[in-house]
């Protein structure tokens, strides 16, 4: 008998549907899987066929084909063995047809019959949604994640022999829902807080104003001034994820295979930290069938680039484009596919190989070409698109004893919190959130400035020999200070904060 | 457990192999098989026992094992066994025109201790057609 069962597949970002359709004929035993399956996909005849017998039902016998359509899109990952499982047990009779056709089904079985989580659940649910599609069956581990769909039924099964009861009607299962709402509510608590770090007022500005405008941020200081330790309290001072921004996220998280089965929805912006020797494919990301990379995997939250210049030039290089358009389209022989990469690029280095060059104290022992060189690694244009670029100078020794402890994480996070919301509310309905991300239309209408700011930006355009790009981000940068301070226009007190911190470009 | 074997090799396997089958299909009968063939023959093939049980076509292939010879029964069938009993599994499914009836393959292993006792492992629907 013909048999029709719903699963589904992801390609890129998005989901899409796939008809397991298996049918069988008498004749010599055997099993054939056709629709582009790949190795994971072909494999799964092996292990359906014991969890079929270990779930105590009879394995059907014939010759069956199963196919996945549509037939030309490459089908891969082990999420069809339990729909080819409930399958061919319709197709022997053995499980009612009647839920089928409304129902999704995706799952990995164990040679037991136990069901094991599988990637991408959320964004093939929220495909699914439509379709004549009432309710998906996932396993247990996943069934939060699929519930952030609230338009299906998510009925979670714990083995084949569960889900086949649940077909036949012989158990009645309860739809697994989730609380999204109550998901937010409770904010992650840091074991480490801004005021751990002595000093560096100034540097602790600068993040406080990157993080509120969403800008980018290098910092260079000698070894051991604190950059590192910066930068790692820097999520305890982020504004929070919004509820979609949060769900395109997870989306990300759950097609690489990221999200663990105890936390479904991620509500906390990312941080990523890959290391110096990361390729740029591991960065941007690619591969056969195209995953996402580390600046996709920080979207909404912040790729953290310690020890820059140590990064390869190529690598550093491929970041200029996500930079500027906050998405990255990686174009593979199987197919294209555009992943958002819209993160918060924080860098952290030495003034030079040796670390002392500038230092008051210590002498610098590096060649000059070599400091060039070092330098030489950061182009133009990739400095160009860092807005904010701060010293972080070592620490005095009566610093290091005496200094006051600075404002705590959630003193700085109201201000940041704050100043987010005026963007929001500003921006509202026009596809960006945050000043970072303003195109130059926005920047026009919304970047007001006083006369006597601008004033001083024009005599410090002149005077600094500043590129185009850099203007745009001076005023964008201002406007989040603005923004920190609460003021409608923009300032002269903004603009000429917002100028110190373009020292690269002040120094080339 | 060192066997020495210093008579014709080849002449005890075909006798051990003839005598083997006569036990099986004994055993099989009493199992409730019908026995249809034996011995049949395809140009790149062949099947010990072709018989019927219960609605199935099985083609058997008879294993002899005597006691402190190595392996198991199902280490024994391999690819170009299988292949062997499939083409001729298909050749007899042609020649006597059989359609719509499910097949199946099946194993048995007989097991003969030193007194000439012997046992029986029947491996029903040993494997598949991939």
């Amino acid at each position: 008998m013909l048999v029709k069962v719903n699963s589904a597949a992801i390609s890129g970002l998005d989901g899409f549907i796939v008809e397991v359709e298996v049918d069988s004929i008498r004749g010599l035993p055997g099993q054939s899987i056709v629709g582009l399956p790949d190795a994971a996909v072909k494999e799964s005849r092996d292990r359906v066929k014991f969890a079929i017998t270990n779930s105590g039902f009879e394995f059907p016998p014939g010759y069956f084909t199963i196919n996945l359509a549509p037939a030309d899109i490459r089908k891969e990952g082990p999420m069809y063995d339990l729909p080819i499982a409930i399958g061919m047990l319709a197709s022997s009779e053995q499980i009612s047809t009647g839920k089928l056709s409304e129902t999704v089904i995706l799952g990995e079985l164990s040679l037991d019959g136990g069901l094991r989580p599988v990637n991408g659940v959320l964004p093939m649910c929220m495909s699914i949604n439509g379709n004549g599609i009432k309710r998906v069956i996932v396993p247990m581990e996943n069934a939060d994640e699929a519930a952030l769909v609230s338009e299906v039924e998510v009925i979670s099964c714990e083995n084949l022999l569960e889900a086949a009861n649940f077909l036949n009607g012989k158990i009645s299962k309860k739809p697994h829902v989730i609380d999204i709402k109550a998901l937010f509510s409770s904010r992650a608590s840091y074991d480490i807080d801004f005021s751990d770090v002595k000093g560096q007022g100034h540097a602790k500005r600068a993040l406080e104003v990157a993080s509120a405008g969403g800008h980018n941020i290098l910092m260079v200081g000698s070894p051991g001034s604190g950059k590192t330790m910066l930068a790692r309290r820097l999520p305890t001072i982020l504004p929070p994820l919004s509820i979609n921004e949060a769900l395109d996220v997870t989306k990300l998280y759950s097609i690489t295979g990221l999200l663990s089965s105890k936390k479904s929805l991620i509500t906390e912006r990312p941080f990523r930290s890959p290391h110096h020797t990361t390729s740029d494919i591991g960065i941007i990301g690619g591969g056969r069938i195209p995953r996402p990379g580390e600046v996709s995997l920080a979207h909404m939250g912040i790729l953290f680039l310690d020890e820059f210049s140590e990064f390869e030039r190529k690598v550093l290089e491929v970041l200029r484009q996500p930079l500027e358009d906050g998405v990255v389209t990686i174009a593979r022989a199987m197919s294209s596919v555009t992943f958002p990469a819209e993160f918060m690029l924080v860098a952290a280095m030495n003034p030079c190989p040796c670390g002392n060059y500038m230092d008051p104290t210590k002498t610098c022992t590096c060649p000059s070409f070599k400091v060039q060189r070092y330098w030489g690694k950061l182009s133009g244009p990739l400095l160009d698109r860092i807005d904010l670029h701060v010293e972080v100078p070592r620490l005095k020794k009566e610093e290091l004893s005496e200094a006051p402890k600075g404002e705590t994480s959630a003193e700085i996070r109201g201000r940041v919190d704050k100043a987010r919301q005026r963007q929001i509310e500003r921006l509202k309905g026009l596809k960006v959130n945050c000043n970072a991300r303003m195109l130059p239309k926005h920047v026009r209408e919304f970047c007001k400035l006083e006369p006597d700011a601008e004033n001083l930006l024009k005599s410090a355009i002149m005077h600094l020999k500043m590129s185009g790009r850099s203007y745009d981000r001076i005023l964008k940068v201002s406007r989040t200070i603005a923004d920190l301070e609460g003021s409608e226009n923009i300032k002269s007190n903004h603009i000429a904060e917002a100028i110190q911190y373009r020292s690269m470009d002040r120094e080339k | 457990m060192i066997i020495a074997l210093n008579f014709d090799m080849s002449k005890e396997s075909t006798t051990l192999g003839k005598e083997g089958e006569t036990i099986a299909v004994d055993h099989l009968i009493e199992k409730g098989y019908e026995i249809l063939e034996r011995n049949f023959r395809s140009q790149q093939g062949e099947i010990d026992i072709i018989a019927k049980e219960n609605g199935f076509l099985v083609f058997v292939e008879v294993k002899m094992y005597s006691i402190g010879s190595y392996g198991t029964p199902l280490g024994a069938i391999r690819k170009p066994k299988k292949e062997s009993m499939i083409h001729a599994a298909r050749t007899y499914l042609l020649k006597n025109n059989i359609k719509n009836t499910n097949c199946r393959f099946d194993v048995l292993a007989i097991y003969r201790s030193w007194k000439g006792l012997s046992s029986f492992d029947l491996i029903k629907d040993a494997f598949h057609v991939s």
